[in-house]
């Protein structure tokens, strides 16, 4: 790693400065995932913590996920189940970090949460739940970029617009690294699952993803769909090309794609919706 | 035809689609297409959870008034560097018909 990327990596990883997630996380995520009284306990720990039990019920219900009419916590343990539960409760809280950053991405990430959500559905997969989040987060290396690395960020934007590059060549022109790389560093950070970190870190060079080949290629597509819909803004003005490894890794053809793009548009105005109404807040 | 949020619904508007409660698309439709849309009628699928209508035209005009070609333009310039990539061109042959769908009003509600 050069010189400036390792320093780059110890003011990111800086635990004084850096968003961290709510304890309730940690102690959800040491809870083993089908014991009867691991739903109980769990059920307790995110209801005694208000904010959070309102973030994860608004998200539940948001068009990224879908489920409509959850209303309250024990009832989304029952009707969605644990794991899903715990996904919300981990993305809710990173939203939490990032709303207030920037609408643009904000709406970028829940289109390439619906967008993923929909691909995986479509194709069969399984954890669809995890899917969505893991597009949800996606970028979340920008939203740690533009909190830490305020001088930078400008730099890299100056040079996406002078330069008409991708975020991601001017990122490593800057600062050596990209928001891909860093949202991995972050994920290792938070103890997150290799199911979402490596969408996360490799959803700009899916060969890389050793694991969650599948995972990281539904994210991919989705990013690149949503980005060629001109949907929210991800500091990107050009759709990437479509990685010959995500494509063939999810059997795609024209007649999906096509059918893809109509019912990710679709439900696209759902988002619309959703973040209208959350910025009426 | 155009299908909007119920946020940017507004009185006069004509229904394009029946409306079901909570967006659902079967059932019993709580307003039949052709109807016009009044406030009261738009406070009451509000309440019924309803996101979205389809409405005759293309009332709404996103970004300052966007018209169909400075979509199409738009969307050229998103495709500039990938159009050589075989998928890349196929997803902006998909996108354009996608968007001459839905901005072409007439020839739309012909299709229905
Ligand atoms: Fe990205
Ligand atoms: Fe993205």
């Amino acid at each position: 790693m050069t010189d400036k990327r390792s320093k780059l990596k110890k003011i990111i990883l800086d635990t004084k400065t850096l968003p961290t997630l709510p304890s309730v996380i940690h102690k959800l995520n040491s809870l083993s995932d089908n014991e009867r009284s691991s739903v109980r306990e769990m059920a307790r720990i995110v209801s005694s913590d208000q904010v959070l039990s309102a973030r994860i019920l608004r998200l539940a219900n948001s068009p990224s996920y879908g489920f409509h009419k959850v209303s309250t916590i024990s009832n989304a343990m029952i009707l969605l189940g644990v794991n899903v539960v715990k996904s919300l409760a981990l993305s809710s809280s990173i939203f939490a970090i990032m709303e207030k950053e920037s609408v643009g991405l904000w709406e970028h990430s829940l289109a390439v949460g619906v967008a993923a959500n929909l691909i995986a559905r479509k194709l069969g997969l399984q954890e669809c739940e995890e899917i969505a989040t893991a597009g949800l987060l996606h970028d979340i290396g920008k939203v740690i970029i533009a909190l830490k690395c305020n001088e930078a960020e400008k730099s890299i934007l100056n040079l996406v617009n002078e330069r008409q590059m991708y975020c991601i060549e001017a990122e490593r022109e800057i600062i050596d690294t990209d928001h891909a790389e860093i949202g991995g560093w972050l994920s290792k950070n938070w103890f997150l699952p290799d199911k979402l970190s490596e969408p996360i870190a490799f959803h700009h060079n899916v060969a890389q993803s050793v694991h969650h080949c599948l995972k990281t290629s539904v994210v991919h597509i989705a990013d690149v769909i949503v980005k060629a819909s001109g949907f929210g803004c991800s500091g990107d003005c050009f759709v990437p090309q479509i990685e010959d490894i995500a494509w063939n890794t999810l059997q795609l053809n024209e007649k999906m794609l096509a059918e893809l793009v109509d019912e990710i548009e679709d439900k696209l105005i759902e988002v619309k919706n959703f973040s209208l109404e959350m910025m009426g807040d | 035809m155009q299908k909007i949020p119920l946020l940017l619904a507004r009185e006069g508007m004509t229904l394009a689609r029946d409306v079901f409660r909570g967006n659902a698309s079967t059932g019993m439709p709580i307003c039949g297409k052709g109807h016009e849309l009044t406030t009261s009628l738009i406070e009451r699928f509000d309440k019924l959870e309803v996101q979205a209508v389809y409405v005759e035209g293309h009332p709404v005009w996103e970004e300052g008034g966007a018209s169909l070609d400075n979509l199409l333009c738009a969307l050229d310039g998103r495709f500039i560097k990938t159009m050589h990539n075989p998928q890349n061109a196929m997803l902006h042959t998909i996108y354009k018909a996608y968007l001459i769908k839905s901005m072409g009003g007439d020839c739309d509600r012909q299709a229905e």
